[in-house]
């Protein structure tokens, strides 16, 4: 965003009567009125201003905010809050003044080149290669899918097999740079994301696909925004299995399905109807929505930074979505995020199965078809 | 400003009893919780000014800690401010006189639905929104819909007799309330049994409705539900003149109809809000009507209505404007870039009073407003059958901040003295905070010093809220 239209951004939202404040997971999560909307422009104006410089504690306020866009949806004037707060953790980690709690996935990105610490040479370890003639596609798994949710990455190499890909990795697959440009380390972000080009702009496929909607938004938004051009086309799991719904099993779950929207698939790519496109077909038509679904779908809270530094808010967060699901009946919480995924199952969801997209497109292969449709 | 060492003290004593996440007396927070939606503070926190802090700003969970809380501050003489949703328009939030903001937002349960009885049990921090959606689920609304909603509490609307914009059928909070719990200044418990009507004495709970922090703190309430309405239907009417059009309403009510929505719009809030969206003549006022309920009932008051508007010259609009004032109702309070630049300031004197006054008191607030070089526009609103509130908004803009801030002042004091001068009443829901409280003891007259009678007893130390509502500045 320009200077200018930053400043008459906060100008406007320095004076607002607090509008979209309660939709703001952060407000739910610690019931005061610092980790809001209103309150994180303040402290920005004021800086801006001259009024106030940001002290410590308006530090923190703004690594509370989890960038999920959700004030965006019921801002009048369109205040971005999301890309003041991100800007403005740009500028504090060219200063030095971030929080010391993200010194540590930085360090582990730029040894790693993941954010958890785990060796970058197991990386891959989930994956068997299949033989097979179809159309080149590259997955690119992203950090969470190889390390923590090898469930998604393999279900996904699996589907993309059985529905004719030839399926291959990257050699040499790095972060994709989201933790990092979400946190503020946007220099950092762009040496994995010159990487990853180099090395996918070599692959022989014809398309890439992510899981990660994370991987998503930093491969088709923040790469090009950033100069860094990739040579193939990028595409959301979703949005590959919705052109192949004609060849999706229908089974029957025994319950309804339910899906949660990610806040970079939805809010910041659009990507809505895909994903429901498919659990509609392979559920014959078993899904309902969440009261707070779509643009209004409450962001797991395990958004930029956020579970890493503050993991008590970041759960009651979790928790909330969880339950919002149960309100309206649902036996399987879906999302198609390896992220929210792991931080919804990992939520007291007794009761409610958690998959994401891929999971529970495979295990439709295995259910019994369903009989009424 | 407290002494670091009560303050430390207090501090010390306060992470006891709400544990020390709960409790914070960093600076950064206290400007972050000092404002509420009062337009003077939004003004000055864009003019780069301060604000009042507190010096301390504590989140209890429950009634036993707010207790526990005012009994510390109590013996220490501290200054208590409690907070609700903190979207108030009166600066009844700001902490004048430093000491603790009480931040009830932790409080956010609802305890019980009762189907039978139609009632709602809530604590007092519960967002607006999230106890309509709750009931909502259950088939009820609470009626009450102001559109601050989304961001005051319950025990902000109850601590400010705030009024939705359907209080012409359901009534205002304090219509609403039938249960209250309350905590005084020195920790005792007080509770109002939920009834619907009794005649025990005096009503002890409307003591303490709209009491504004100055008596006690809200910390539970008892409220009527409502099964959600089968039907909304819209309808308006554009008349030659305000006062075409108030008779219309006044005599809609004479026939017994009850309309939830009723808003007459005066020629330049008509051609601000309306004109720019419906084709409407220069100089005409705009009614707005809702009607809720079964289809059978609704159809007969939506006729009965416009049969006596057409009767008083009205030209019919069908459901358009008010339809759209209905699903617009939130936007005119986002900031826009024409009201916030500059050293501008806006901000509405909610009055109200009797149909054989309102209307000379519209003209009466509109001129002394006026003489201010402000812009003034308004619309009467929250209508009953024996009179009603008009919303006199206005907008001034001045070179410098000082120069703006005393515009602002004399609009006010001059609007107000016009409304008391031809017998209305100076707010008929936002109450009286900072904004107001100079003039409150004009309002009340000989009553005042009742109410001042009741403070001394319920609160000797002037703890509670002090410098608001015409009452207990501090030395
Ligand atoms: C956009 C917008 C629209 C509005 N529309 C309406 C409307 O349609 N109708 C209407 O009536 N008002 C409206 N208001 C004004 C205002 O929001 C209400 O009057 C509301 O009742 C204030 O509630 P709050 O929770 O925000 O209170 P706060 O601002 O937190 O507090 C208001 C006062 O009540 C006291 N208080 C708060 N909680 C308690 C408690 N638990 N115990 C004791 N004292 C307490 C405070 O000390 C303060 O003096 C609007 C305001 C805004 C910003
Ligand atoms: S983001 Fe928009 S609606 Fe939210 S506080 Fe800022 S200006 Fe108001
Ligand atoms: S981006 Fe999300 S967390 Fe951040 S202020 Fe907006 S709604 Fe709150």
């Amino acid at each position: 965003m320009d200077q200018a239209k930053t400043a008459e951004q906060l100008r406007l939202c320095a004076a607002c009567p607090k509008m979209c404040r309660h939709m703001c997971p952060t407000f739910l999560a610690w019931r005061s009125d610092s980790p809001t909307p209103h309150s994180r422009s303040l402290l920005v104006y004021q800086e801006m201003n001259g009024t106030r410089n940001l002290d410590e504690r308006a530090i923190e306020v703004l690594y509370q905010c989890l960038e999920c866009s959700q004030c965006l949806v019921w801002c009048l004037p369109q205040v971005d809050v999301a890309a003041i707060v991100e800007d403005t953790r740009t500028r504090l980690v060219e200063q030095q003044r971030y929080p010391q709690g993200l010194d540590k996935i930085s360090s582990m990105i730029a040894t790693n080149h993941n954010p958890f610490g785990e060796l970058h040479s197991k990386r891959s370890k989930w994956f068997t290669p299949a033989k097979n003639v179809g159309k080149k596609i590259v997955y690119f798994s992203g950090c969470t899918a190889a390390y923590r949710e090898n469930g998604i990455a393999q279900s996904t190499a699996s589907l993309l097999t059985k529905l004719g890909y030839g399926v291959s990795i990257m050699n040499d697959e790095w972060c994709c740079g989201s933790p990092l440009f979400r946190t503020g380390f946007r220099n950092q972000g762009l040496e994995e994301a010159r990487h990853n080009a180099d090395v996918l702009n070599k692959q022989d496929a014809q398309e890439i696909v992510v899981t990660c909607p994370g991987c998503y938004r930093a491969l088709s938004r923040d790469y090009p925004e950033n100069g860094v051009q990739l040579a193939r086309p990028v595409i959301h799991i979703s949005q590959l299995l919705e052109r192949h719904l004609d060849e999706l099993k229908t089974a029957d779950f025994g319950g309804l399905v339910t899906f949660h929207d990610p806040c970079h698939l939805g809010r910041h790519c659009g990507i809505y109807d895909p994903p429901r496109r498919v659990l509609n077909k392979i559920s014959g038509g078993k899904v309902v929505e969440m009261q707070r679904n779509r643009e209004n779908a409450m962001c797991c809270g395990n958004g930029a930074g956020m579970r890493m530094l503050f993991e008590e808010q970041a759960r009651v967060i979790g928790k909330a979505r969880v339950q919002q699901a149960r309100n309206v009946g649902a036996a399987y919480l879906v999302t198609s995020c390896p992220f929210c995924k792991n931080m919804l199952a990992s939520q007291d969801a007794e009761g409610l199965t958690v998959l994401d997209l891929p999971e529970i497109v495979m295990a439709s292969y295995h259910l019994h078809p369903k009989v009424k449709m | 400003m407290l002494d670091s060492k009560t303050k430390s003290v207090l501090l010390e004593r306060i992470r006891t009893v709400v544990g020390s996440d709960h409790v914070t007396v960093n600076e950064t927070d206290a400007i972050l919780n000092a404002h509420d939606a009062n337009p003077l503070s939004e003004a000055k926190i864009r003019a780069g000014e301060s604000l009042p802090l507190a010096d301390l700003i504590v989140f209890p969970a429950s009634t036993e800690e707010v207790s526990k809380v005012l009994k510390l501050a109590n013996e220490l003489r501290v200054p208590v401010v409690p907070v609700g949703g903190g979207a108030g328009t009166c600066g009844g939030t700001l902490p004048v006189y430093g000491g603790i903001q009480l931040d009830l937002k932790r409080m956010d349960k609802v305890i019980l639905i009762d189907n039978q009885s139609m009632l709602v049990q809530v604590q007092a921090g519960v967002v607006g929104i999230d106890l309509e959606e709750e009931v909502n689920r259950q088939g009820y609304t609470t009626g009450h819909t102001p559109t601050s909603l989304r961001a005051s509490n319950v025990g902000g609307f109850i601590a400010t007799r705030s009024g939705g914009s359907m209080s012409s059928l359901y009534g205002k909070i304090e219509d609403l309330t039938l249960g209250l719990e309350v905590v005084l200044a020195d920790g005792s418990v007080i509770r109002c049994k939920a009834v619907p009507r009794h005649s025990v004495g005096p009503d002890l709970k409307q003591l303490f409705i709209g009491s504004e922090g100055t008596l006690c703190v809200i910390t539970e309430a008892t409220l009527r539900l409502f099964p959600l309405p089968k039907e909304r239907r819209f309808r308006s009417m554009s008349f030659p003149d305000v006062h075409s059009g108030l008779e219309a309403i006044r005599l809609i009510f004479r026939e017994g109809v009850l309309p939830s929505v009723v808003r007459l719009y005066d020629p330049e809030d008509t051609a601000l809000h309306v004109s720019s969206h419906f084709d409407v003549e220069e100089g005409s006022c705009m009614l707005m009507l809702a009607f809720d309920g079964r289809a059978e009932k609704v159809a007969v008051e939506e006729s009965i209505a416009a049969e006596i508007c057409l009767k008083n010259g009205a030209k019919d609009y069908g459901e358009g404007p008010s339809r759209y004032w209905w699903e617009h109702r939130y936007d005119m309070y986002y900031p826009t870039k024409f009201a916030t630049s500059g050293y501008s300031v806006g901000d509405t004197i909610d009055i109200v009073a009797t149909y054989d006054k309102l209307e000379n008191v519209y003209h009466e607030m509109k001129k002394a407003m006026e003489a201010h070089d402000a812009v003034v526009m308004s619309h009467f609103s929250h209508m009953y059958p024996n009179g009603g509130s008009i919303y006199m908004i206005f907008f001034v803009s001045k070179e410098d901040a000082s120069s703006a801030w005393s515009a602002y002042k004399g609009i006010w004091d001059d609007g107000v003295a016009a409304c008391l001068r031809m017998g209305g009443t100076m707010s008929h829901q936002h109450g009286v905070g900072t904004t107001r409280s100079t003039y409150t003891e004009a309002e009340w007259g000989s009553g005042f010093q009742v109410l001042r009678q009741i403070k001394e007893v319920l609160d000797p130390n002037g703890i509670m809220n002090p410098g608001k509502l015409g009452m207990g500045g501090r030395s």
